[in-house]
């Protein structure tokens, strides 16, 4: 049996453009541009500057307090510059500018298997720091954060996110494929810091390879099994996948640590993997390139800081003859438009989507007044009512929003926006609203310290 | 770089519904009613169809113009509404009614409030209600093969029997869209298609029918609950009114009560009322409480709920009876037992009370076959609640007794008969007949014309021209001046009843000399 949440959306997987396209190591020539802030939480501080030599595996950037994360060079050259570059968000960002020697010459003792059998505890999460690892999954919370819960005991699931819910996201469908062991093996690890937790790891069933790669690499781990999911969007999300695997809801306030859950997407779990085991910082990891507008839509492991035109190229580049209308870093459903292809992969990218058709132009023209019909309200993964957020917050009713309706709760998985016959921008109009509330809290708390 | 990127945020796909889709659909989904409405009723009904759709996108399309609004008529649930207007109309309805009623619609119920999506009452319903009320009689004139019909909601409402195998096909009479089949396989459709929501049409359909079994009077009799269900609109009105996006609350609870709202008053209007209409006005009634219902029901996110507050707390869940509050179990019994009493109550009494009825009637035949010391029950049985002939109009015998005198001969015949034809309900009298077949007279058991017009049918002058005739049937002249036998003085401005009650007595006639006395 499969099992799923409440809610959800089916929209076209479009996965069969990469999904048989086997994970490739991509390695890029030219500049490599790291950000400071990948991360939720403080930005690193550089501790490299222009002209130091890097090797590939060393740290360029400390965390600055615990929650904030290390950056690593994945090249090995020169420090070019530290300065403002422009990042997946659009925006300026200070980045540490590499010159790429193009040789890759690795740090010393790196990516030797050691034995971890008698590893502390403590052991594990200081190697989870030293790699800067974090969320793979789109979010990047600082993992040795996410490991180290108040209360380690209560912890009865340690949930291994193989979902990849996304439309046309492949790459951790082809990194179960290929290094299920070793995914296993990273869960082996995070269960010691629970001793009170089982672990789950959770795919959907359009991925029966990925699927059965998984059975066969846990048999013989009691405490860990494959659990297949219904293939619905966003079933990979955090929120989701709990309800699934552990039925409970929780609220936007509390972590998901408070009801006894930690979930790590398998990208990271195989990092933690790399970085406990073989001393093996986050560098590099998996992406997928695709879309229609792409030539030989793949998957690839990449280093951080490549640029996308590099990675787009290494794909074979823009399919001839046709009009690109959007390229998105990330899925179709949650992903980030890119205004140019001059911006570096970072820790949190796992894709690179070129869509020939955008659906919010679509969605302009056919724009019509909001029928009531609920369907936003059937898909909402967290039980809100889309209809009567978008209304109060078109009349600028905040206090309804966020009391009433408990607009905050909002996950911005795109659901209701998805399905709306009426093609209202909901989500859109959600993030603004939860971004106005948010900037009117923290102005009256600020008030309020004066 | 490169400019002609789409830079609007996520999500970047779109399912593929859209307004106008959902709305085709859902007049796709009514075509089936409209085709059988249409085979059953002609070229008439065709045309009533064909112009409420018309004028309804007309009139959008030309408030569209002259209010220099956005172009809102092309998508189709203006269409919609004039498609599920004419469905509710009766199909010999002359052709201003569904050109009025769109106009009506579109104009006043839906554009004047601001459009699509914000329209207080469902606007097709809104028009056939404002029909009804504008121009009463010539609405409800139901035709079956170009006669004069009642439909089966007004036979039922007489408590006569109908055909649910008919009223199920959509044969039966009544309005353009009364063919139970066509709207199940169309509303069924909607349903498992998810563009309508299962908690309204079936807490309509479901309380609907549990409040008729209670409190009907005659149990969950499924011929009885079927006929409801079939006849006046619950199909339609459960899934293609009551589920309008627009006018039903939000939440799923909301919604559920909603339903149960309106096929309770629904019911409750059948039982307690008269107007064979009433469901059209328990889906308006309905849709006015949606915003109370929306403003007091607004379901919390999963998280808020109590079952996941107690998971996120650990706790297990309480056995099902002590999570239901007590008043509702006292409720739910307080009704279940007094149905059950109601129904059994009729059950017991029913006896007593056709025992009442006889007598009451046998002091009718008494008076109209003096002479009998007692009277043989004749079996009519398999009359029953059939029309009887086909000249006296919707006629029917109820009983028929044969009086013998004292030394067991036969003294006379009576005969009770219904007609529904009388200008205000049904007619009942009791027609007396001699054994040589001379009408001793007539006597009303039910008459309940206006006063001073039909009710003057009751008056000696009129019926006194019965009696001591000896003729086949009995002619009803208009203008007065009856000099032979057979010729009956209408009573001037009461011709429909008059004509009624000649029928009637005709019908007793005929059924006397053709069954009773054996010619």
């Amino acid at each position: 049996m499969n099992h799923t949440f409440l809610g959800g959306v089916h929209p076209k997987g479009r996965k069969e453009l990469s999904r048989q396209s086997p994970l490739r190591r991509f390695d890029p020539t030219g500049e490599m541009v790291f950000p400071l802030a990948q991360h939720i939480g403080k930005p690193a501080k550089a501790i490299v500057s222009k002209n130091d030599p890097v090797l590939v595996g060393q740290r360029i950037a400390e965390a600055d307090g615990f929650v904030s994360a290390h950056v690593i060079s994945s090249c090995s050259g020169k420090v070019k510059a530290v300065e403002k570059r422009r990042t997946v968000s659009g925006a300026m960002s200070e980045c540490i500018v590499i010159e790429n020697d193009g040789l890759f010459t690795p740090l010393e003792g790196m990516g030797v298997r050691e034995d971890v059998t008698q590893i502390s505890v403590q052991d594990i999460l200081g190697r989870v720091r030293d790699a800067g690892i974090i969320g793979l999954g789109g979010a990047g919370f600082p993992t040795h954060v996410k490991l180290a819960p108040k209360q380690p005991d209560k912890i009865r699931y340690v949930i291994a996110n193989g979902a990849e819910c996304e439309p046309y996201l492949t790459c951790n469908d082809q990194l179960m494929r290929t290094q299920a062991e070793a995914i296993v093996e990273g869960l082996e690890l995070m269960l010691r810091l629970f001793p009170n937790a089982e672990s789950v790891i959770g795919i959907e069933n359009n991925k029966p390879e990925a699927i059965a790669a998984m059975e066969k690499a846990v048999t013989g781990h009691s405490r860990i099994r494959v659990l297949p999911l219904v293939t619905k969007y966003p079933q990979g999300g955090e929120h989701s996948l709990i309800q699934t695997v552990a039925g409970v809801d929780y609220p936007v306030t509390k972590l998901p640590a408070d009801v006894g859950c930690i979930v790590e997407n398998v990208g990271t779990i195989y990092a933690i993997e790399r970085a406990v085991v073989f001393r093996e910082p986050l560098f590099s990891h998996v992406i997928t390139v695709t879309g229609e507008g792409v030539k030989e839509p793949s998957n690839f492991i990449v280093r951080d800081g490549t640029s996308f035109a590099e990675l787009l190229e290494a794909a074979g580049g823009f399919r001839e003859g046709v009009q690109v209308r959007k390229v998105l870093t990330g899925g179709p459903m949650m992903g980030f438009a890119l205004s140019s292809l001059e911006i570096p992969v970072q820790k949190t990218s796992n894709a690179l989507t070129v869509l020939l058709e955008d659906g919010c132009e679509r969605a302009d023209r056919q724009m019509t007044a909001c029928l009531h019909c609920g369907r936003c309200t059937t898909v909402c993964p967290t039980g809100l009512t889309p209809q009567l957020m978008a209304d109060a917050a078109q009349a600028g009713d905040l206090v309804r929003y966020e009391k009433k309706l408990y607009g905050l709760e909002c996950v911005a998985c795109g659901s209701c926006t998805y399905v709306c016959p009426a093609k209202r921008p909901l989500t859109q109009t959600f993030k603004q609203t939860k971004a106005e509330i948010m900037a009117r809290k923290r102005a009256a708390q600020a008030g309020g310290k004066k | 770089m490169n400019t002609a990127w789409n830079l609007s945020s996520g999500p970047h796909i779109r399912d593929s519904w859209t307004t106008g889709f959902i709305m085709r659909v859902v007049f796709l989904s009514l075509v089936p009613a409209a085709a059988v409405g249409v085979a059953v009723n002609g070229l008439h009904a065709l045309l009533v169809i064909v112009l409420a759709v018309l004028s309804s996108v007309a009139s959008e399309l030309v408030f569209d113009k002259l209010l220099k609004k956005p172009d809102t008529w092309l998508d189709g649930s203006a269409a919609v509404t004039g498609l599920m207007l004419a469905l509710t109309l009766s199909p010999s309805t002359p052709l201003y009614a569904p050109v009025l009623g769109s106009v009506f619609a579109i104009i006043v119920v839906k554009c004047c409030f601001g459009g699509l999506g914000k329209n207080f009452v469902n606007p097709a319903l809104a028009a056939r209600c404002f029909l009804l009320i504008s121009f009463g009689r010539s609405m409800t004139v139901y035709q079956v093969d170009g006669v004069t019909a009642a439909t089966p909601m007004a036979e039922l409402a007489a408590g006569r029997a109908v055909d649910i195998t008919k009223m199920f096909l959509g044969t039966a009479g009544g309005v353009i869209g009364s063919c139970a089949l066509a709207l199940l396989i169309g509303g069924l459709f909607l349903w498992s298609m998810d563009f309508i929501h299962g908690q309204i049409c079936f807490s309509v359909l479901i309380s609907f029918t549990v409040f008729m079994g209670l409190f009907g009077g005659q149990g969950f009799d499924p011929r009885f609950l079927l006929a409801h269900l079939f006849g006046g609109g619950v199909i339609l009105g459960a899934f293609f009114m009551a589920t309008d996006y627009v006018t039903s609350p939000v939440s799923r609870l909301g919604q559920t009560i909603y339903g149960v709202l309106i096929g309770v008053l629904g019911a409750m209007f059948r039982i307690f009322g008269s107007s064979p209409d009433s469901f059209s006005y328990s889906v308006i009634i309905g849709n006015l409480c949606v915003p109370l219902i929306d403003t007091y029901i607004v379901s919390k996110p999963f998280a808020f709920r109590k079952a996941a507050i107690r998971a996120q707390n650990g706790e297990k869940r309480k056995p099902l009876l002590k999570r239901i509050p007590k008043p509702v179990i006292a409720l739910t019994l307080i009704a279940l037992l007094s149905g059950i009493a109601l129904s059994g109550v009729y059950a017991l009494t029913k006896d007593t009370i056709d025992e009442k009825r006889r007598e009451a009637s046998s002091a009718a035949y008494r008076a109209v076959v003096p002479n009998a010391e007692s009277f043989e029950y004749a079996d009519t049985s398999e009359l029953a609640g059939q029309v009887y002939g086909t000249d006296y109009g919707r006629v029917y015998i109820n009983e028929a007794v044969i009086g013998k005198d004292a030394s067991g001969n036969v003294a006379g015949y009576a005969v009770s008969v219904t007609t529904a034809e009388g200008n205000d309900g049904d007619i009942t009298l009791c027609i007396g007949v001699d054994a040589d077949g001379t009408v001793n007279g007539i006597a009303f058991t039910e008459l309940n014309e206006t006063p001073g017009m039909g009710m003057r049918c009751g008056e000696p002058a009129f019926m006194d021209q019965f009696a001591g005739k000896n003729v086949t049937a009995f002619k009803l002249l208009k203008g007065g001046g009856a000099v032979s036998d057979h010729e009956i003085d209408a009573i001037s401005g009461a011709t429909v009843t008059s004509s009624a009650v000649v029928n009637a007595v005709n019908a007793g006639l005929d059924y006397c000399s053709s069954v009773l006395r054996g010619e």
